[in-house]
């Protein structure tokens, strides 16, 4: 005798959460794959963080979180969306000594998003005050360097002073960035997200 | 570039669960110990991982030279002292050792990235992770590598058009930020099309999973992953 089995739908609102998730892992991977190059000895200008300032600040720190998870593990799984088109655990436990950094995103975009919305329910951004986004971003900055640095310290054997001189420049880049995602949802580039 | 290519290999035979066991096992087995014969020990295990799915270790090993490369930097960045000696062999080799147990990792990783298609990697998370966190993350992967290649075309395009409009010449404040908005405008109003295809199509909670099953062959893999997983505990 054939069991008969209902079809459980997924509900509206989580359908639309869910879709943004999915789209803003593929944006981070895409951005991971550019960056700017800037004269000099500097590092280039890499666009990957982007990708968790948007999750946390449009999703909120629950699905914010399944972006930068479904980013992480689809690197995992084999695709090429790390930067320079890397994939799998090596990668992300390795990297160039800088995995910690790819899971640091993933808690990052979970600290933006608790600190923005201050709920699991993401609100409109155009309801996040400028100061609420700046506190936010720079939560999840210390967040991925809180991360990063004792990680690249573990996995390249340098001292955490050492670890933490080496990722210094990179800061004043970051702080660069955080303050162009705050433009960009300021500038209402974002209205009715 | 090391991705999946179709084979028969032993590696290719093996159910994803097992070899996502044995590749987290090798993880924690390989950073747990920095210890030279714990780096012989997991390097030779790893080495027989890439025999299993018929890798060459060279070839592997030039796939990730950007990565060696950089990782080789860390023993001179330990070593070097801003006084007499100038440089330091303690702290270098000590560095050395940190960085060598990262190789058998990254070669286990390059097994399982060429002998298991993305698909299965997905199917294997669903099955691993009960109820809809698995579902979603299982459809939320495939749908990921699905449109991975759209999104980066259309940041690519913006890029180029930014370009074409002598973007070089603006300030770096400004050429990010209007990449950052053009893409995710882009990536936005992809996710409105893709929320009302699913839709659509009845999204549901509960949709077929993927066939997946285990051999006689992934009971002694499974168990070789979970005592590398526990090998910390023993004594060194």
């Amino acid at each position: 005798m054939a069991t008969e089995q209902s079809v459980d739908l997924v509900d509206d609102e989580t359908v639309g959460l869910f879709t943004k998730a999915v789209l803003l892992a593929a944006l981070t991977a895409a951005l991971a794959q550019i960056s700017i190059p800037l004269p000099g000895a500097l590092p280039p200008f890499s666009l990957q963080p982007f990708g968790m300032f948007f999750a946390g600040l449009l999703l909120g720190p629950l699905w914010g979180g399944v972006a930068l998870l479904l980013y992480v593990l689809v690197g995992i799984a084999g695709a090429p969306v790390f930067s320079n088109a890397n994939a799998g655990l090596g990668y992300v436990i390795a990297g160039q000594g800088t995995g910690g950094f790819l899971v640091g995103f993933l808690v990052g975009a979970v600290v933006a998003g608790a600190i923005a919305h201050r709920s699991i329910a993401p609100k409109p951004v155009a309801d996040l005050s400028v100061p609420v986004q700046v506190v936010a971003l720079t939560a999840a900055v210390a967040v991925v360097y809180a991360i990063g640095v004792p990680w690249l310290a573990v996995v390249t054997g340098l001292p955490f002073a050492r670890a933490a001189a080496v990722m210094a420049p990179y800061i004043p880049l970051d702080l660069l960035k955080l303050g162009i995602a705050v433009g960009v949802v300021q500038g209402g580039y974002l209205a009715g997200r | 570039m090391l991705s999946y290519r179709p084979g028969s290999t032993f590696a290719h035979r093996l159910d994803p669960r097992s070899k996502l066991l044995v590749q987290f096992g090798l993880a924690i087995a390989a950073v747990s110990h920095p210890t030279l014969p714990w780096l012989v020990g997991t390097t030779a295990f790893a080495l027989c991982t890439l025999a299993a799915a018929q890798l060459s270790p060279l070839a592997v090993l030039r796939s990730y030279r950007v990565v060696l490369l950089v990782l080789a930097l860390a023993p001179f960045i330990a070593g070097v002292a801003l006084g007499p000696p100038w440089f330091r062999v303690d702290p270098a080799l000590r560095s050395a050792l940190h960085v060598g147990r990262i190789l058998p990792v990254l070669l286990v990783s390059a097994a399982y990235l060429t002998s298991t298609p993305v698909r299965d990697t997905r199917a294997a998370v669903q099955r691993l992770i009960p109820g809809k966190p698995g579902q979603i993350l299982g459809i939320g992967m495939a749908l990921v590598v699905r449109l991975f290649p759209l999104v980066l075309a259309d940041v690519r395009e913006v890029r180029d058009a930014i370009h074409a409009r002598g973007g070089e010449a603006r300030p770096l404040r400004d050429r990010a930020r209007l990449l950052a908005v053009r893409s995710l405008e882009r990536t936005l109003d992809r996710s409105d099309r893709l929320s009302v295809a699913l839709r659509a199509r009845c999204f549901a909670w509960n949709p077929t999973l993927p066939p997946l099953s285990f051999d006689r062959r992934d009971y002694p893999v499974l168990a070789i992953g979970i005592a590398l997983a526990v090998s910390p505990l023993a004594p060194v």
